[in-house]
């Protein structure tokens, strides 16, 4: 990378988050999101300080809330982001940046991380805020460790993965198609059971982190009985789900990045074309 | 009563979304239906009568949510004798009027066929049109209050998806109280207490009529509206 | 329609006064709105336009208090607007684009809407691209589609903000002069920075400056400001620190300035009559 393509870049980077983070919506929509959560009875953000619904292990604790968060925040991420790309050329700011020496390439990677970033800081708040809330409140300062971890290798991928597809997929749909297939998909690919019908959920490519959190942090959810990830008899598409260990943890981390690599190459595809 | 015409230029107005999105919603749902490997006539028939419940109201959820806030000509639109809001109101119509239709369609092709009547919380051929159209108009509803507020179709539309998913992923936690059960979107196919269905479908009515107008008093204040929406 | 303003007060959230106490009557016939960038121009056309709701004071249009529903639905319905930021729908065409807004104006009956957005289309010279999307239009094109659109039903009232913006000069001249024509028993409002569109159309302007009245009156009294403060100099050493450049021209191997400022800038100032340009800097550089 040349000198100017990292300037670039991290002037890209830099705007883009700051337009992004001081928008109202990106905090009004987790913040109605964690109300939702709070209200609906059995959400870890509500049982997290009632000793007879949390689990008694910090990791286990802070993992489910970790899942839960990530299942719901990030729906709201990906709507929030699906015009970010397309909002440019609406706006006709897309000749006068492209007038600029920066590449557009460079431009692009540093919208999305940019843009990224800021709308995942609401989400890592809430995260971090009732993992420091739960640390202190069970005098467990190790579930900070492990939100730290579960972000890094669960929440981090899962966000990235979506938020390539949010900024690159609009460029060939209009941005509110691109919300309910996103909503669909992110349904039908994370939370349908692989035994019902052909799904990407426990596969490699789940952005929920199905084997992350099977392999890397021994998760099975809050009563420990759940499979987040491998075969499950019967189901198509098992060939996609090898036995969990870290390995393939590590694999499926790689095919969630590299998949988000090619959605953001083909939105720079497609707007090269119609320059 | 205005000309045909202008109605035709605000169905352009309600965007390729609007129009796409239900016909799209309901494949994937009968294409769920056709690849479901679970048992039974009634699952199917659930699963397809869940495309009407579920996914027509997300789509036009979704679509009602973009119609404020990206208006191009807003100053001049503010500025004609027709009032803005009633535009609006126009363009909410026809996008809820073309889910309608798809879902009418579809719900017509199920009766014909039979996979109505395998699902055993059907409610009938007539009154069960309200299996769609309660959710459709509330979720549109909801999206278009939300849009009215916040003057930004993703904000709009995220909150939408959020409440949908809300009400898939707690169903049960969602319905465990009245309240909950009669604002509950999916009474039909996933709904505990089916005496509370015909109650439900009516406060889901009411409640989108109130949202309606909660936004048409938003959208008084014109001045709101002006300039690039607040996203 | 006579436009009476008194108190007029704007201020916008985070307690930016765009408009402070304005006191103004617009007669009938073409009337110029002149002022620097936030002096408050493009607010009050807004609120003449019935989008935008002032803070205090009080504005009637032939009678009707525009800080009523009725009073602004009445205005409205004999207003062409044009905006300083035209926004039009990329994929309507020229034709379909004017249709749909003489719909919105009220003009059901379809024989004659057609009839008027054909003439209109002839009026802007564009005729011949009435059956392209406006996507593909030029800034100028989408301009005078704007001006179409404007006076679209024959409006008693029109507000024109920055119209010539984007035009080129046979475009500009043209536009003028439909204007003035135009005027005749209604009002135009016509703002804009260009100040020779002013002097060209208007016999009656007002002055704003930070959301006030500065001035009004009439053309020639604004140029009769700048009497005696209006001097042409040639150097060939830096321009004159006194006062304001309103032009520079090489000249025999120097430049010629012209400087609006209160007295000479140099002893080879020479004083020369003023433009209505040389009045409103007399005017707003004090």
């Amino acid at each position: 990378m040349t000198s100017q393509t990292a300037r670039a870049l991290g002037a890209s980077l830099r705007y883009e988050f700051r337009m992004q983070v001081r928008k109202p919506s990106v905090w009004i929509v987790p913040a109605l999101t964690v109300v939702l959560f709070l209200l609906i009875g059995g959400s870890l953000l509500r049982d997290l300080f009632d000793p007879d619904e949390s689990s008694d292990d910090a990791r286990t604790t802070v993992v489910g809330l970790a899942v839960q968060v990530h299942t719901l925040l990030s729906i709201g991420y990906g709507c929030l982001l699906a015009d970010r790309l397309v909002r440019d050329d609406r706006l006709r700011v897309a000749p006068i940046l492209d007038a600029t020496p920066a590449r557009p390439s460079a431009r692009l990677v540093g919208k999305y991380l940019g843009a990224g970033a800021a709308t995942a800081v609401p989400i890592l708040a809430v995260y971090f805020g009732f993992a420091a809330a739960y640390a202190v409140h069970t005098g467990a300062p190790d579930a900070l460790g492990w939100a730290l971890a579960t972000c890094a290798v669960v929440i981090v991928p899962g966000l990235l993965f979506v938020a390539a597809f949010a900024l690159a997929v609009p460029l060939i749909m209009p941005a509110p198609l691109f919300r309910v297939f996103f909503v669909g998909y992110w349904l039908w690919g994370n939370v349908v059971a692989p035994d019902m019908m052909p799904t990407l959920a426990r596969t490699l490519i789940h952005p929920l982190g199905g084997y992350p959190l099977d392999a890397l942090l021994d998760f099975h959810g809050i009563d420990g009985g759940d499979t987040w990830a491998g075969p499950v008899p019967g189901a198509t598409l098992n060939f996609l789900r090898p036995d969990p260990t870290p390995t393939t943890a590590w694999l499926s981390i790689a095919v969630l990045l590299a998949l988000a690599a090619v959605a953001l190459a083909g939105g720079h595809a497609v707007r090269a074309r119609r320059a | 009563m205005r000309p045909l015409t202008l109605w035709r230029y605000e169905a352009r107005r309600a965007g390729w979304a609007a129009l796409l999105g239900p016909p799209v919603a309901v494949a994937l749902g009968v294409s769920a239906a056709l690849v479901n490997t679970m048992p039974g006539d009634a699952t199917k028939a659930r699963i397809l009568l869940g495309a009407l419940e579920m996914a027509v109201p997300l789509a036009a959820g979704v679509g009602c949510a973009s119609l404020v806030g990206r208006d191009p000509a807003v100053e001049l639109q503010l500025a004609a004798p027709t009032p803005y809001r009633v535009t609006l109101l126009r363009r909410l119509a026809v996008t809820l009027v073309w889910a309608a239709m798809v879902a009418g369609l579809t719900a017509a092709v199920l009766i014909a066929t039979g996979w109505w009547a395998r699902w055993p919380a059907n409610h009938g051929p007539f009154a069960g049109q309200l299996t769609w159209a309660a959710p459709t108009v509330g979720l549109g509803a909801v999206g278009f209050v939300a849009g009215a507020v916040f003057r930004s179709p993703a904000a709009a539309g995220a909150l939408v998806s959020t409440v949908w998913t809300f009400q898939q992923l707690f169903a049960d936690l969602a319905q465990e109280h009245l309240p909950g059960r009669l604002l509950y979107l999916f009474a039909t196919t996933r709904g505990p207490v089916p005496g509370d269905w015909t109650g439900n479908r009516l406060a889901l009515l009411g409640a989108a009529a109130t949202l309606v107008a909660l936004a048409l008093v938003v959208l008084a204040r014109s001045e709101r509206l002006i300039g690039e929406e607040d996203e | 329609m006579r436009i009476e303003i008194s108190g007029l007060t704007k201020t916008y959230r985070g307690g930016v006064a765009a408009l402070d106490g304005l006191d103004l009557v617009v007669p009938t016939g073409m009337f110029g709105l002149l002022g620097a960038n936030g002096a408050g121009k493009t607010t009050l056309m807004r609120i003449l336009a019935g989008l935008v709701r002032p803070t205090s004071g009080r504005v009637t249009v032939s009678g009707h208090d525009m800080g009523t529903g009725a009073g602004r639905t009445a205005v409205q319905h004999a207003l062409g607007y044009l905006p300083q930021d035209l926004g039009v729908y990329p994929d309507l065409t020229a034709r379909q684009f004017l249709d749909y807004v003489a719909l919105l104006k009220g003009m059901d009956d379809r024989a004659a809407r057609r009839r008027r957005v054909g003439e209109l289309l002839e009026v802007v010279a564009l005729t011949g691209d009435a059956d392209r999307r406006l996507r593909g239009f030029s800034g100028g094109m989408r301009q005078r589609v704007g001006i179409a659109q404007a006076l679209l039903a024959d409006p008693r009232l029109l507000i024109v903000d920055e119209p010539t913006a984007g035009l080129d000069p046979e475009e500009r001249i043209r536009f003028r002069t439909l204007l003035s024509q135009f005027a005749g028993r209604r009002t135009v409002l016509l703002s804009t920075h260009i100040v020779d569109d002013i002097a060209q159309t208007c016999r009656e302007v007002a002055v704003l400056a930070r959301g006030r009245l500065i001035f009004r009156g009439t053309v020639d009294e604004l140029t009769h400001r700048a009497r005696g403060r209006v001097w042409s100099i040639v150097t060939d050493g830096p321009p004159p620190a006194e006062g304001t450049v309103v032009s520079a021209l090489p000249h025999d191997g120097g430049m010629r300035y012209r400087v609006v400022a209160p007295a000479a800038p140099g002893p080879q100032a020479r004083p020369v009559d003023p433009a209505l340009e040389d009045g409103y800097l007399a005017l707003t550089a004090r």
